[in-house]
């Protein structure tokens, strides 16, 4: 059992680290990043090709850099190009964008499934009470922590956190208050689309890559911020959680219909609550 | 105001003769399998035509609620298995299922349209992605059912309504049946349009709120939209379904939806015919591009993001444009 | 009971947290009456429409409609029922034509007057243009059609002069009265503009800080040392 619940902390806080980016960009740019999967799936496949070159740490800090900067892209030549029109416009370009990185990784990388190996200094089991646990996935977790711990002491207290959750309550008063909105939205993408690729980076040695595997996760991570409530951070971690321990539960105990169990818990959810756990009224 | 002079009165006379074009129209696709002899064009044509009917249930949504779907594929893969499951394991007749394939679909959307419509329009869009894959997952983990990626074949018997079953499944007889009923529903959605009701969810759209104050519930007209949303698509599904005789599980992956989605974009949703027009272009624009489908994708992705930019309304918009030339008072 | 008010709201209480945009607010409207509502910003007159005609909920008193509780209706029911409002900020159809708009309206009050709503309100030379086409204007006066077609019993608008001119105003406010005669309406009229109120109604209702202030004939009102230190000030001198 124990290890059913640790697992579904891996899964839980592997989606935590990819949601939170959505979130962050939701709260700025009031849209949604359909693209946030194929930066998710970039982000493994920079990491496996920089594992090859320079190991384990550098195939992180690869994929968090490229990323990172992909998302400063993003945001320049996408969101704000695009920030006058209404939201879907953005959403269906970055639609389009989740196709053509898609087609990109698989010209680069191929269609077969790659397998990026646990690096062996993490790839034993420890003992937790009578059962034994992967170090790996303990590294996981542990990455999820640092990101939810990080993240929150930068959105209390720095001046670009306060402005960030600021402006994901109010944003037209936030800007209005002079608040440089660009400078701080290419930051702001830049970090979540790091983000996307941390945590694709960090998923990697646990599922096989592939260049759909982006679009499969996408839409667990969309069931987060749709339970937890767009734009809401600790929503976020709450639905990832709770839907990091369904998923597993489901996996084990109902594996034919696993997938729909965190759309059960969502349909619940927005029956009890329109605007999601801890979502603003809309 | 720049259109002050423009008399409006004109788009009503020049939509009266929509009727009779979508006829003619019709008659010519009928002549076509005659006039036509490459089975390559017949077989092209008839997908189009399937996919059309999708794309006209995606642009439906868009036109009548504002409502974009990411995963309309959803209904059309649900129908093709209930299809193949309904006939595999049931004694059930064909007809009764080819109905209940369309309706089980129908009746699910209109349910879930109560959740789904109570949260944003973005939201809204991706709820539709979600419930569309986890279909998928279904039907890929749940192997006893639905025979995982291997998919399944379709036990159709002798005669389907009638008609031998080889008639839906040659593509010359099949595309003359998908093409009428691709005709009947884009007739049926003109007169939706200038109902009441199709005239009261324009309102719903536009400003939810007065509509209340003028007296209307707005949920339910909304959730009728989404449900005869879905039953176009499983109509399409189903005509897959029979002319394919195989259903795997990409006809519920969000590459399906995707597909439908950018017919409609590049088609334009306002207008009734442009889903259609767009898969019709859709299909002919993948024919074409023959060496590089390797990377159709990308290609596709890229025509969604300029259409999306440079073209909002899509063919159709452009077409109404170059027509009344009157592009001043236009809303976008 | 002696008489049945067309319109009767008892206690009408809204707050926000702690503070009470509406506090225990009565009114009583005669059939056929205009009544003008006024007072300074904040005074709890938008509020009070609100809570009338059903937009988010009321969390004390009554609203009777001829006599009919309508308290739990929704703002739907409470049109279908036969109170209809206008919006302070022009709330229509932009996207439907000003003939689709007013019909659509006619329909759910189940009484097709629309054309004679179009031609009083001289909206029939727009009627097949959009909404969003046509001048702020006209805009207006297609928002007050919405809720004047179908003969409503009580109307109740929400600064239908907002933004037009001395001269608009005018004009509309004797359309008001002169409608109202001839279908039988009874007006709640919120108004900053004076001379409109004063010109239309026979009775006024005074709102300060989210409650009644006072009642009574323009003369009276004017004359109330109370509003005119609350309110009127220095716009009556």
């Amino acid at each position: 059992m124990l290890v059913q619940i640790l697992n579904g902390l891996v899964y839980g806080g592997m989606l935590y680290v990819l949601s939170v980016g959505l979130v962050l960009i939701f709260g700025l740019r009031r849209v949604v990043n359909f693209a946030h999967g194929g930066l998710f799936m970039l982000g493994a496949y920079v990491g496996y090709a920089a594992y090859g070159i320079g190991g384990f740490w550098a195939a992180i800090v690869a994929s968090i850099v490229v990323l990172g900067i992909f998302g400063i892209v993003l945001d320049r030549l996408v969101f704000r190009a695009l920030q006058k029109q209404e939201p879907m416009v953005t959403v269906l370009v970055t639609f389009g964008l989740l196709m053509v990185l898609e087609d990109f990784v698989q010209s680069v990388w191929g269609k077969d499934l790659l397998t990026f190996t646990t690096p062996p200094s993490l790839s034993g089991t420890v003992a937790i009470g009578a059962v034994s646990f992967p170090v790996y996935r303990l590294v996981v977790i542990a990455a999820a922590v640092i990101v939810v711990g990080g993240l929150s002491a930068w959105l209390k207290l720095s001046r670009a956190g306060l402005y960030v959750r600021a402006s994901s309550v109010d944003p037209v008063t936030t800007a209005m208050q002079g608040v440089d909105t660009e400078h701080l939205s290419a930051l702001v993408v830049g970090v979540g689309a790091a983000l996307a690729g941390l945590s694709g980076v960090i998923a990697a040695p646990l599922l096989a890559l592939s260049p759909s595997m982006g679009s499969t996760i996408l839409i667990e991570s969309f069931i987060v911020v749709v339970t937890g409530g767009l734009g809401s951070f600790t929503g976020a971690f709450v639905a990832a959680m709770v839907i990091g321990q369904l998923h597993n539960l489901g996996v084990v105990f109902v594996p034919n219909i696993a997938s729909m169990v965190p759309l059960i818990l969502m349909v619940g959810v927005l029956i009890w609550r329109p605007a999601g756990l801890l979502g603003a009224k809309a | 105001m720049p259109a002050a002079t423009v008399n409006r009165p004109m788009p009503r006379k020049r939509l009266s003769a929509f009727p009779f074009v979508l006829i003619a129209i019709a008659v010519f696709g009928c002549i076509l399998p005659t006039a036509v002899n490459s089975p390559l064009l017949l077989t092209l044509l008839t997908s189009a035509t399937i996919n059309g009917i999708l794309a006209t249930a995606v642009g439906l949504l868009i036109r009548h609620s504002g409502l974009v779907s990411f995963g309309h594929a959803a209904f059309f893969g649900a129908a093709a298995y209930v299809m193949v499951l309904a006939l595999e394991r049931t004694g059930i007749s064909v007809e009764t299922v080819i109905i209940a394939a369309i309706v089980l679909p129908t009746i699910c959307a209109f349910g879930l349209a109560f959740v789904m419509l109570r949260v944003s329009g973005v939201a809204f869009s991706m709820l539709t992605l979600a419930v569309a894959q986890a279909c998928y997952e279904l039907v890929m983990r749940w192997r006893e059912l639905a025979n995982g990626e291997d998919g399944l074949a379709v036990k159709l018997p002798n005669r389907v309504f009638g008609l031998a079953v080889g008639v839906f499944q040659r593509p010359d007889s099949m595309f003359l049946i998908c093409w009428i009923i691709l005709m009947i529903v884009l007739l049926g959605l003109w007169f939706l349009g200038r109902s009441h009701f199709g005239t009261l969810t324009l309102a719903i759209q536009d400003n939810e709120e007065r509509a209340r104050f003028i007296g209307y519930e707005t949920t339910v007209p909304r959730a009728i939209i989404f449900a005869l949303s879905a039953a176009v698509a499983a109509t399409a599904g189903v005509l897959f379904s029979l002319y394919n005789g195989f259903v795997t599980p990409d006809t519920l992956h969000w590459t399906l939806s995707g597909d439908a989605l950018i017919m409609a974009i590049i088609g334009g949703a306002r207008s009734v015919w442009g889903p259609a027009l767009g898969a019709v272009v859709f299909f002919f624009i993948r024919d074409a591009a023959g060496g590089y489908t390797e990377h159709w994708p990308a290609l596709i992705g890229i025509t969604l993001i300029l259409v999306t930019v440079a073209m909002p309304t899509g063919l159709s918009g452009a077409f109404a444009l170059v027509r009344t030339r009157f592009g001043g008072a236009r809303n976008g | 009971m002696a008489e049945t008010w067309s319109l009767e709201a008892r206690g009408l209480t809204k707050r926000y947290g702690g503070f009470f945009a509406l506090n225990g607010v009565s009114i009583t409207l005669k059939r056929g009456e205009i009544r003008g509502l006024i007072g300074s910003n904040g005074a709890g007159k938008s509020t009070f429409m609100d809570v009338l005609s059903g937009r988010g909920s009321n969390l004390g008193g009554e609203v009777f409609l001829e006599g009919q509780n309508i308290t739990p209706l929704s703002e739907r029911a409470r049109r279908r029922a036969g109170l209809a409002r206008s919006f302070q900020k022009t709330n229509i159809f932009p996207e439907l034509t000003v003939r689709q708009q007013v019909e659509l309206a006619a329909r759910a009050a189940e009484e097709d007057n629309s054309e004679d709503v179009l031609r009083e309100l001289h909206l029939l030379q727009y009627a097949d243009r959009k909404a969003a086409d046509i001048s702020y204007g006209d805009q207006r006066r297609v928002d007050l059609a919405l809720a004047l077609v179908g003969h409503p019993k009580v109307l109740l608008l929400d600064e239908p002069a907002a933004g037009l001119t001395m001269g608009e105003s005018l004009a509309l406010a004797h359309l008001l009265r002169d409608l109202a005669e001839r279908w039988d309406l009874t007006v709640l009229l919120v108004e900053h503009d004076m001379e409109v109120i004063f010109s239309i109604c026979s009775h006024i209702t005074v709102l300060h800080l989210g409650q009644l202030l006072t009642e009574g004939t323009p003369g009276e009102v004017r004359a109330n040392p109370e509003v005119v230190r609350a309110y009127l000030g220095s716009a009556a001198a």
